[in-house]
This record gives C-alpha cells, sequence and structure tokens, in this order.
C-alpha cells in the first residue's frame, strides 16, 4: 500500500508497504527509528509505546494500515522547546528514573500520554497510567517521583 | 580528607542516561550493518531427549538459507562451562531441557530463517524426564550429565559447613538454663526468571585475518570472548567482544549469552557476513537459566528465654540440566543458611542435583535470596513459638561488631544490622501496627499485617574464586579523561560509580570524564560482573589508577607553581601553591607533557586473599559481609484471594554511599524482584516442561503492584572499599519476600512454608 502519516512533525509517504506490517517493524527496520523497542511483541511489555494522535499506542500490536492519515510520535520525536531534553527526559535524569533503560523511551511516550491528558495526576493515577509500562530494574518509584515532579513544574509554568 | 564533591553527591545523574532517555541508546538489537544475515535457532521441545536423526541439508535449499551449524562445527562438540564443563553451545547427542539449543542457521531474512528452521530433520526418541529433585538423587533414576561431575550419578555437587557440634545443643536435654527450644520445617522455594526488557542477543562480524568482531549483551566480555575462542578454535586475540548499552541483567546474560554468541561467530565465520541472533521473548523464557529452586530443611534451637544456639541445614538445590553457576550459588546458600545471628554452632548440608527443569545459573542474590527467605520464614516461626516479637527476636540474636558469624569467623568490621532493625522498626511504626493488627477481628474483610526480615550477604565473590578488577585512565589531548574497564555497566549504574570515583580522586569535573563500554580490545580483563562487585572491586582498580595519574599532575602543578607537592592545596579544579595564584588543571597537564610526564596509567586491585576449605567446611567465605532489614505491611482480600503490598520500609548498611540516586533505584528495584518472588513469579516446570513463555503467563511486578518504597542506606564504613563503600545490589532484594510472607501471616493466620503465596479465598 501507499502509506502517508505524519512522524515526529514531518510527513511521510512510503510506498509499497504491506498492509499487515506492524508499526514496530516500519519504525524499527524501514525508518531505523530504534528508540521505540521490542520487548515481547505481544503488547505485555510496552517497550515499544508510541503516541497515535494523543494516545499511547502498542507499535507491536498495530498495523501501519491504522496509522495512515496519522500522526505518530515516538522517543526520537520527544524533545524540549529548546531542541535539547524535554522536561520529562529531564526529570527522568534529576530523579534517578532510568537504569538499563530499554524501558526508558516508553516510559517517556506513556508519561507523555499521562500528562496531556491529565496535567495533574496523583501518584496512584501515575502507577495506573504506567501499568501497560513493564520496567524489571527500577521498582517504578523514581519513575512516579519523576512524572509527579514534571506534572507539578509544568502547572507552576502554567499558572505563571 | 578533603571534603568529597563527588561520592555521595545526591545530585550526580547517570552518565549513560542522555542517550537513554533520547532513544539513542544503540542495543544490540538496534545495530543493523549492511549484508547481515538473521540467525535462528532451533530448540528443543523435549525435556530429555536422545537425538536419533539430525539433517540439515533440506535447510540448505530453502531460498535464503545461507548456513546451518550443529554441535559439529566446533571444537570438542562446543562444549563449555565453568566450573563444571557440562553445557554446548548446540547439543550434543542428547537435550537436556526444553530451549536447549540443537541447529543454528543464518538466512536472508526472518521469513527465510523461519523456513529453514521448518526444513531441518530432527528426530528425538524420548528419554525418562526427572523433574524431582529427590528422584534425580535415585541411583535407578536416569543420568542426566554426560559424566558426572562428582562421580555419584545426578549429584551435581555438595558443599559443607562446619562450626562446632549444633546436636548436642538441639537435643532436648536439661541445661543449666532450660530445655531448649527446637523448631524444624522444610521450606520450598521455586525457580524465578530474570525477565530483563532486553532479550539475549548478538551479532558477529567477520574480520578480514579470520577472526571476528562480537556485540553481545552479555554481562562479562572477556569471558565470553574466552569461551567464543576455545570453542571456535580461534587465538583469543583473534575474537574481539564488544558491549554495548544492556538491557538488563541481574545474573542472567552468562552461559545463554556464551552459548548465543559462539553460534553467530560460527555462522559469520562461515558466511563471511555478519549474523545477528535476537531472541524472541518466548524464546528467552523457555531457553535461558533460572534462579535456582531449593528445598531447604533448617532445624534451629533457642533458650526458652530466646537465645539462638545452635542450627543445622540441609539444602538441595535444583540445577537442571547444567550446572552453570550452581555449584557457586549452592555455596553462597550454604554460607548464609543459618541467616544473620550468633550460633554456638551451626553444620549446613548441600547437595545440587541435575533434572530436566530447564537449567539454572546465576541470579540476583545468588542463593542467599533462596537460603535468606527460608531462614528468615523459619526465625519468625520460632519466635512465635517462643511467644516473642519477631523483631524483638532478630534483635536479641542479631550480628553484631565482633561477633561470631555462622561460619565461626569474626567480624572484625562495623556491623549495621542492629541500626537497619531499628531503623524499619521505628520508621513502620512497628510496634503499635503489629499490636493493631493483633487485634483484628477473624471475620473482617480485608485483614492487615506486618512483618520483619533481615539479611546479610558476603561481599565480593568470597571464597567462589580471584577477586580483582583492572582500570585504565588517559587524559586526552583536549583535557577530556578516558576510562575503561573490563567491568559491564548493565544498568546498574556501575559507569556512573566509576566516573566519580576517578573525578574525584582526580579533582576534576565529571564532565571531563568518559566511561568507555568494555571492548576486550581496549579494556583489560576484570573478571566477570556479578556479586554486586563493581562499585567495590571495579571502583577500588578505578581510584588505585586515579591515585597514580593524580601523583604525576601533582608533580606536574609542584613544578609550575615551584613548590613541593605538599605545599600544594585544590580549588576546585585547580591548584593552588603557597604564594601564588591558583592554576588551572590544563596548565598543569600541560606542564606534565612539558616535563616529559605519560599522562595515562592502569590499575588493578584485588581483594585481600581469603581461606575456605572446602572439604572440612571451614574457613572465612568473605572478606566483608553487608546487612539490611526491611518491614512489609500487606492487606490481603478475603473475596479475590489477593494479597496487596501497602508499604515496605528498608535499611540497607552498604557503608558509604557512593552514588545516591542509583543506590536508592538498586533498592527499589532489588525490592520489586523479591515483591515479585513473593506474590507472582514462581517459574514452573511440569515434568520438565516450562509453564510460561510471555508476560501474561509469568508474571513480573506491575507499577500497581509495587508500594511505595521508604528505604534508607545506613553508612558503616568498611576500610576495603572505595572511599568505604560496600556492595548492595543484589542483598537488597534478600529480605523483602520473607518479610512479605511473614506481613501476610499475621494478616491471614496462614504460614507460608513456600513462595509464590497462596491466595486465599473465603
Amino acid at each position: 500500500m501507499h502509506l502517508t502519516f505524519t512522524l515526529n512533525g514531518e510527513t511521510i509517504h512510503l510506498d509499497d508497504i504491506p498492509e499487515d506490517m506492524l508499526l514496530v517493524t516500519l519504525l524499527r527496520e524501514k525508518l531505523a527509528l530504534t528508540g521505540t523497542k521490542r520487548g515481547c511483541e505481544s503488547g505485555a511489555c510496552g517497550a515499544c509505546s508510541v503516541l497515535v494522535d494523543d494516545r499511547l499506542t502498542r507499535a507491536c500490536r498495530t498495523k501501519v494500515a491504522d496509522i495512515a492519515e496519522h500522526t505518530v510520535t515516538t522517543i526520537e520525536g520527544i524533545r524540549g522547546t529548546d531542541g535539547g531534553l524535554s522536561d520529562l527526559q529531564q526529570g527522568f535524569l534529576t530523579y534517578g528514573a532510568v537504569q538499563c533503560g530499554f524501558c526508558t523511551p516508553g516510559m517517556l511516550i506513556a508519561a507523555e500520554a499521562l500528562l496531556r491528558q491529565n496535567p495533574s495526576p496523583s501518584r496512584t493515577e501515575i502507577r495506573r497510567a504506567l501499568n501497560g509500562n513493564l520496567c524489571r530494574c527500577t521498582g517504578y518509584q523514581q519513575i512516579v517521583d519523576a512524572i509527579e515532579a514534571v506534572a507539578r513544574e509544568r502547572n507552576a509554568r502554567q499558572a505563571k | 580528607m578533603n571534603r568529597l564533591n563527588y561520592v555521595g553527591n545526591p545530585r550526580i545523574q547517570n552518565v549513560e542516561g542522555a542517550e537513554k532517555v533520547t532513544g539513542r541508546a544503540h542495543y544490540v538489537g538496534d545495530i543493523s550493518v549492511p549484508e547481515m544475515l538473521i540467525a535462528k535457532v532451533l530448540r528443543s521441545p523435549h525435556p530429555h531427549a536422545r537425538i536419533v536423526e539430525l539433517d540439515t541439508s533440506p535447510t540448505l535449499k530453502v531460498p535464503g538459507v545461507k548456513s546451518a551449524i550443529t554441535h559439529a562445527d566446533f571444537v570438542d562438540h562446543g562444549r563449555f562451562g565453568w566450573p563444571v564443563k557440562d553445557a554446548y553451545v548446540l547439543a550434543y547427542r542428547k537435550v537436556r531441557h526444553v530451549g536447549e539449543p540443537i541447529v543454528a542457521i543464518a538466512a536472508e531474512s526472518e521469513a527465510a530463517a523461519q523456513a529453514g528452521l521448518e526444513a531441518i530433520v530432527v528426530r528425538y526418541e524420548a528419554l525418562p524426564v526427572i523433574s524431582d529433585m529427590k528422584r534425580a538423587l535415585d541411583p535407578e533414576s536416569p543420568p542426566i550429565p554426560e559424566t558426572s561431575p562428582t562421580g555419584r550419578h545426578n549429584l551435581c555437587n555438595t558443599h559443607l559447613l562446619r562450626n562446632s557440634e549444633p546436636d548436642p545443643l538441639l537435643a532436648h536435654t536439661e541445661e543449666a538454663d532450660g530445655t531448649p527450644v527446637v523448631f524444624q520445617a522444610t521450606y520450598s522455594l521455586p525457580h524465578q526468571e530474570h525477565a530483563y526488557l532486553e532479550t539475549e542477543g548478538a551479532l558477529a562480524i567477520p574480520e578480514p585475518d579470520g577472526g571476528v568482531t562480537i556485540y553481545a549483551n552479555n554481562q562479562s566480555p572477556h569471558i565470553n570472548r574466552d569461551n567464543a575462542a576455545s570453542v571456535l578454535g580461534l587465538t583469543a586475540d583473534q575474537v574481539r567482544v564488544i558491549q554495548p548499552p544492556v538491557g538488563g541483567a541481574f545474573g542472567g546474560k552468562d552461559d545463554i549469552l556464551y552459548q548465543s554468541t559462539a553460534q553467530v561467530a560460527k555462522l559469520a565465520l562461515l558466511t563471511g557476513r555478519p549474523v545477528r541472533l535476537i531472541l524472541t521473548r518466548p524464546e528467552s523464557m523457555v531457553a535461558s537459566y533460572k534462579r535456582q529452586a531449593m528445598q531447604i530443611y533448617l532445624k534451629l534451637g533457642a533458650t526458652p528465654a530466646g537465645q539462638l544456639k545452635a542450627a543445622k541445614a540441609e539444602l538441595l538445590v535444583d540445577s537442571g540440566a547444567y550446572a552453570s553457576m550452581t555449584p557457586l550459588a549452592s555455596w553462597r546458600a550454604t554460607m548464609h543458611a543459618a541467616g544473620p545471628y550468633r550460633y554456638e554452632a551451626v553444620h549446613v548440608d548441600t547437595q545440587a542435583v541435575y533434572t530436566n527443569n530447564g537449567y539454572s545459573g546465576a541470579f540476583r542474590g545468588f542463593g542467599n535470596t533462596q537460603a535468606g527467605t527460608a531462614i528468615e520464614l523459619a526465625v519468625d516461626e520460632l519466635a512465635e513459638r517462643l511467644e516473642q516479637d519477631p523483631l524483638d527476636f532478630r534483635l536479641r540474636n542479631a550480628l553484631r561488631s565482633g561477633d561470631r558469624t555462622l561460619t565461626g569467623d569474626v567480624l572484625n568490621q562495623e556491623v549495621g544490622l542492629i541500626a537497619c532493625l531499628e531503623w524499619v522498626r521505628d520508621r513502620s511504626a512497628w510496634t503499635d501496627k503489629r499490636a493493631a493488627y493483633a487485634a483484628q477481628a477473624a471475620d473482617i474483610q480485608r485483614p492487615r499485617g506486618i512483618g520483619v526480615a533481615c539479611y546479610f550477604h558476603g561481599s565480593g565473590l568470597g571464597g567462589e574464586g580471584v577477586d580483582f578488577a583492572t582500570a585504565t585512565l588517559k587524559i586526552e589531548e583536549d583535557y577530556s579523561i578516558t576510562l575503561t574497564c573490563g567491568l559491564t555497566d548493565y544498568g546498574q549504574g556501575s559507569h556512573t560509580v566509576f566516573a566519580l570515583l576517578a573525578s574525584e580522586t582526580l579533582g576534576v569535573a565529571m564532565e571531563r570524564i568518559r566511561v568507555l563500554r568494555p571492548d576486550t580490545q581496549t579494556a583489560l580483563d576484570s573478571g566477570p560482573t556479578v556479586a554486586s562487585r563493581a562499585s567495590i572491586v571495579g571502583g577500588n582498580a578505578i581510584r588505585v589508577t586515579a591515585e597514580k595519574v593524580a601523583k604525576l599532575l601533582n608533580l606536574a602543578a609542584a613544578d609550575l607553581l615551584g613548590c613541593g607537592p605538599d605545599r600544594l592545596i585544590r580549588d576546585g579544579e585547580g591548584y593552588v601553591g603557597p604564594t601564588e595564584e591558583p592554576v588551572a588543571f590544563e596548565a598543569v597537564v600541560d606542564r606534565a607533557r612539558e616535563i616529559g610526564l605519560q599522562l595515562s596509567a592502569q590499575g588493578r586491585w584485588q581483594v585481600r586473599p581469603i581461606e575456605w576449605d572446602f572439604k572440612q567446611g571451614t574457613g572465612e567465605p568473605y572478606f566483608g559481609y553487608v546487612f539490611g532489614a526491611q518491614v512489609a505491611e500487606v492487606e490481603v482480600n478475603r473475596r479475590t484471594g489477593r494479597t496487596q503490598v501497602l508499604h515496605i520500609w528498608a535499611a540497607h548498611d552498604a557503608g558509604t554511599i557512593l552514588y545516591p540516586k542509583g543506590a536508592l533505584g538498586q533498592m527499589y528495584g532489588g525490592i520489586t524482584q523479591g515483591l515479585g518472588y513473593a506474590l507472582s513469579e514462581a517459574f514452573r516446570f511440569e515434568n520438565g516442561v516450562p509453564q510460561a513463555r510471555d508476560f501474561d503467563r509469568y508474571r513480573i511486578p506491575r507499577a500497581t503492584e509495587v508500594p511505595e518504597i521508604e528505604g534508607t542506606y545506613i553508612e558503616f564504613p568498611h576500610p576495603d572499599g572505595p572511599y568505604g563503600a560496600k556492595n548492595l545490589a543484589e542483598p537488597v532484594m534478600i529480605a523483602t519476600a520473607p518479610a512479605i510472607a511473614n506481613a501476610f501471616y499475621q494478616a491471614s493466620g496462614h504460614r507460608v512454608r513456600s513462595l509464590p503465596l497462596p491466595r486465599l479465598k473465603a
């Protein structure tokens, strides 16, 4: 099929893409965007999380046909307004939320999706929002700390 | 010593963090090179079978398949393994566990590789399966290993510990202080899967000189190199192993990576093209090694007043199809079997056996997770029998400085165990909650409970082997500093620790330091990255190496400032002499070069020798210990039968904390793995067949299942650690499962002698 979609702010046109190709394959193998990870390929771990429009989506459970004309954001499309790290990316570093880093892109996408939907989540709401993203290293606590602090900062900025 | 700027600084961030939060970190599965072939592996569906026919010629006719290899393509059939050389890169004659690799193929695409696998002709003759450890010891049962390492059938190894004579102290005789209270029980601890988010993978690139370069997510690149060279018939310098970022390991990325690495290396050499193998999740779950299941019999004796007197333990350890690290992990279990308490006499006898339950090896805690769980469940039961509060009972018997451990050697170090127990008691409001939950109505729908456990853990390899690390340090032309060490950072933060130790020792900004990932061509062998030893042994190697360069810089600064080196003081990165203005680090480096000093160094550090007599079961097993305690509060839902952990308090005595953010992350992560071990993570084999192949069947804790953890490090520095640091990554998980199980008892009235906790439905 011919595929047109928006990826990290750019319009992409691709020809001869099999309709049943998985989004994770398209991203990693056709477009060399390897920040989206394969952790289980059964939709259980969330390492392949991307945003489709503003919705948290498993790239390993999504066919490319379903993203035609939609907007996809991967970790490579997450950056701060100055082109550097986004506030969430910086927050993950500040709060020690990164260990092996393999779940980190998916976690950041899940966090971004949450804060777009709920700008002031409680810690319990943050944990619920992360439930589809497995992390084996951190025990989640510093990830929750980071998201909570960034939400607070965003709200403080907005209030000004 | 001057005030420390980097050691213990809570602002220090992971030096590899930026590339990980941006998705720029290239793990092995992210590395794609031109002409690369895809490898796939045919694995045994049988737990135990003879291979009666194996024909790979049809697969070579499948379009796109370039090569197919078997055991016959390796030296000595690809036999490998340490300390017991009983495993194969690809199965030879027999398969001994489900998932054992038999044929590896390389093809132009994933689809071609899959078609190639299906074309292989293989016929098995099923052999009787041994899934029960006691049956494995029956001389009539079928032998699993090719050659028994003990000469005694399926007995893989034994260990013993002998400290005085416990029997008289455990006998029911009238003593001056009354009849001892004796408690005995058997505990059953299950297998556990590492479940690192990144599955195992290796990429091999053939080199023009007949050698091969390998990117593999292994823990110990030098061991992987030596092993690959040996089975490929190459010299060590023909095999170069480079470490990409590793997506978690926890002990699980040793042997299975040695297999995968040798497979892709051979395929690359035969095809002349790069070959990459990435295991799928089901493949990883089935083929990778596990934490050993153990059955632990304990007999404890105490005075009626609650003084522990003696202990006896018998450990039966499931090694599975191959020995892997079980001979060592079962030794560590033996050395910790009676827990962190004062005894007059202890005997431990351990047997590790071969079965067809997958195979087991290294996993965080390395035997002490199982042994520590059993003793902490038993101590709780004994305290109850003595009608004593379980935390008070532990405080009464816990090891203190100058005490003798269960092996009889004296703790010539500060011991933080009492401080840890007191901290978790006070922070958790133990006394009030314990009383409140004891007074709960019996028919309450969601009863709560609070439980405690504590542990000790020998530092480094101990009697397991020579414990050393080697580092290099070089000041570059642009005044940046490059560090290498053969130890791996697979997420635990050791490279951050190395960078901050070098900064501290040299007195320079951390931004100058670049830690290279291990590459066997540039980093020096430092032994395996295991046993929570990177920060201690590797950290000391970094420190002694940095001290050598610091000394050269002092000479240059003294020369520049016209004074003796002992007159120098530091002002930030700058050097100040008695009368002069500060001079910049760069100026000192320039002067050093002008006077001909070489600003690079290599340093090695080795743990002081210790002696354990494996035949007598006596000696000093470790150069030092770390200690800790945890309290868990749980709620049992009688309607669903589910146990929710509400809160965990944790205190660990790890000496000086080098990298606070990372140390807390290790604690939270370790506790979460312990929580999984308590609640959901038994990896089950039914007649040798693994019962889980994905994260739906094998449940690791999710964010809502992990409670808020309140953790602290209690700092009793050890003189042998860098800046007084001790180890922490493994031991922090040991107390979690038993603390939860003990809390579950208070909530439910149901004593647990095996994990995971049962679901108690009303």
